[in-house]
């Protein structure tokens, strides 16, 4: 029977040598004991990030005029979330595609969003015994889409020159039909609380999924502008930071780097691109006792030899 | 009347980590001076276990 060569990337020989006890559990206890303590000790020192969510209450209290402009967005289907396609709309050409292959619409619109009803005629079916909202929600859904578009557009005009104060927003008179009065009255259904109550309300007990109030918050300009004042913004490598000085995910630093760098700091497929890379170099890593060369590395490095310094000195000795 | 601590008292912490983060640019690269900080002890602990000799056991 021949047998197969030698190669020190692939086989081990037989350790003839003496052998030293080692206590395994004891090691273990040990780390854990010393982790326990340090994380302790770290919490009562530096306690641990607490910024308060951004909801949709405090985002229409800190930038109403903000706000009603992108709920305008959702009502005439033109913000991101309206536009986004799969999983969540059916806008063609809107999801990313790596090569040919198009990633989220083979997953298909898994999460149906009308943000026209969902994000804002539904919530305010809900606010009771308001004559005049019900009336203006009326027109506004019978009237025929042209007139709907021309609503929307007149209202788009007027509320760009928006100010909110003493409590009230004030939007330039203009030919917008109803939808001043169901903006006006999201808004202060929003200020309330009670929006982010209607879009996150389940028939279980607890209303768990946000997905809605992070959508429609993600709309607007409020929460990017907290998130570049915090360093949060992918441009700002901002999957490894943590607010304020907290230390944040550094181990995310090779995934937000090709984010960085072009092509895909500039790509419309960006984050399919960088998912790609990613996903290679962890087959690599994954394969690396398969692949030649790549498996040789931790050999021709010889940290180990660093590690186990003393026993490769008594064997060459 | 018993004396009810306020929150802010209980709440407080030893070394405040909250205020406006720190960040250091270079060329395209951003880090945050924590992060800097956390991957140079991470670097430290490598180093030291490297450098400081493995325990001995009993000889069987």
């Amino acid at each position: 029977m021949s047998r197969r060569r030698f190669n020190p990337d692939r086989d081990v020989a037989e350790w003839q040598g003496p052998s030293v006890r080692y206590d395994l559990l004891k090691e273990v206890s040990v780390a854990f004991a010393v982790v326990l303590v340090l994380a302790i000790v770290f919490a009562i020192v530096f306690s641990s990030p607490d910024e308060r969510a951004i909801t949709l209450q405090s985002w229409s209290k800190a930038a109403p005029v903000d706000f009603v402009q992108t709920a305008m967005t959702e009502l005439d289907g033109t913000s991101g979330t309206a536009t986004y396609g799969p999983p969540y709309t059916s806008t063609p050409g809107a999801s990313q595609k790596l090569g040919p292959l198009s990633l989220e619409s083979l997953v298909g619109v898994h999460i149906p969003l009308d943000t026209a009803q969902q994000f804002v005629i539904s919530p305010l079916r809900t606010l009771p015994d308001v004559p005049v909202l019900d009336r203006a929600i009326a027109e506004y859904q019978s009237a025929p889409a042209p007139r709907k578009a021309a609503w929307n557009t007149a209202y788009e005009k007027a509320v760009a020159k928006a100010t909110f104060s003493a409590g009230t927003l004030e939007v330039p008179g203009g030919a917008y039909g109803p939808v001043g009065t169901m903006m006006s009255h999201l808004l202060d259904m929003a200020r309330t609380g009670a929006l982010d109550g209607a879009l996150t309300a389940t028939p279980q007990l607890y209303g768990t999924d946000y997905t809605k109030p992070l959508l429609f918050i993600a709309d607007g300009a409020y929460m990017g502008n907290v998130a570049s004042n915090r360093h949060l913004l992918g441009e700002q490598w901002g999957m490894m930071n943590e607010t304020g000085n907290y230390p944040g995910q550094a181990w995310l630093w090779l995934y937000t780097l090709w984010y960085q760098v072009p092509p895909m700091n500039s790509s419309s497929n960006g984050d399919v691109e960088v998912w790609g890379i990613m996903m290679g170099l962890t087959v690599l890593l994954a394969l690396a006792p398969f692949i030649p060369g790549l498996r040789s590395v931790p050999r021709l490095t010889r940290v180990y030899r660093l590690i186990w310094r003393r026993h490769y000195r008594a064997v060459e000795t | 009347m018993p004396t009810i601590m306020s929150a802010p008292a209980v709440t407080a912490v030893l070394v405040d980590l909250s205020r406006p983060g720190r960040y250091v640019h270079w060329g395209f690269i951003q880090i945050s001076v924590a992060n800097l900080v956390v991957i140079g002890l991470m670097l430290l602990v490598f180093i030291l276990a490297i450098a400081i000799p493995f325990p001995h056991g009993g000889k069987k």
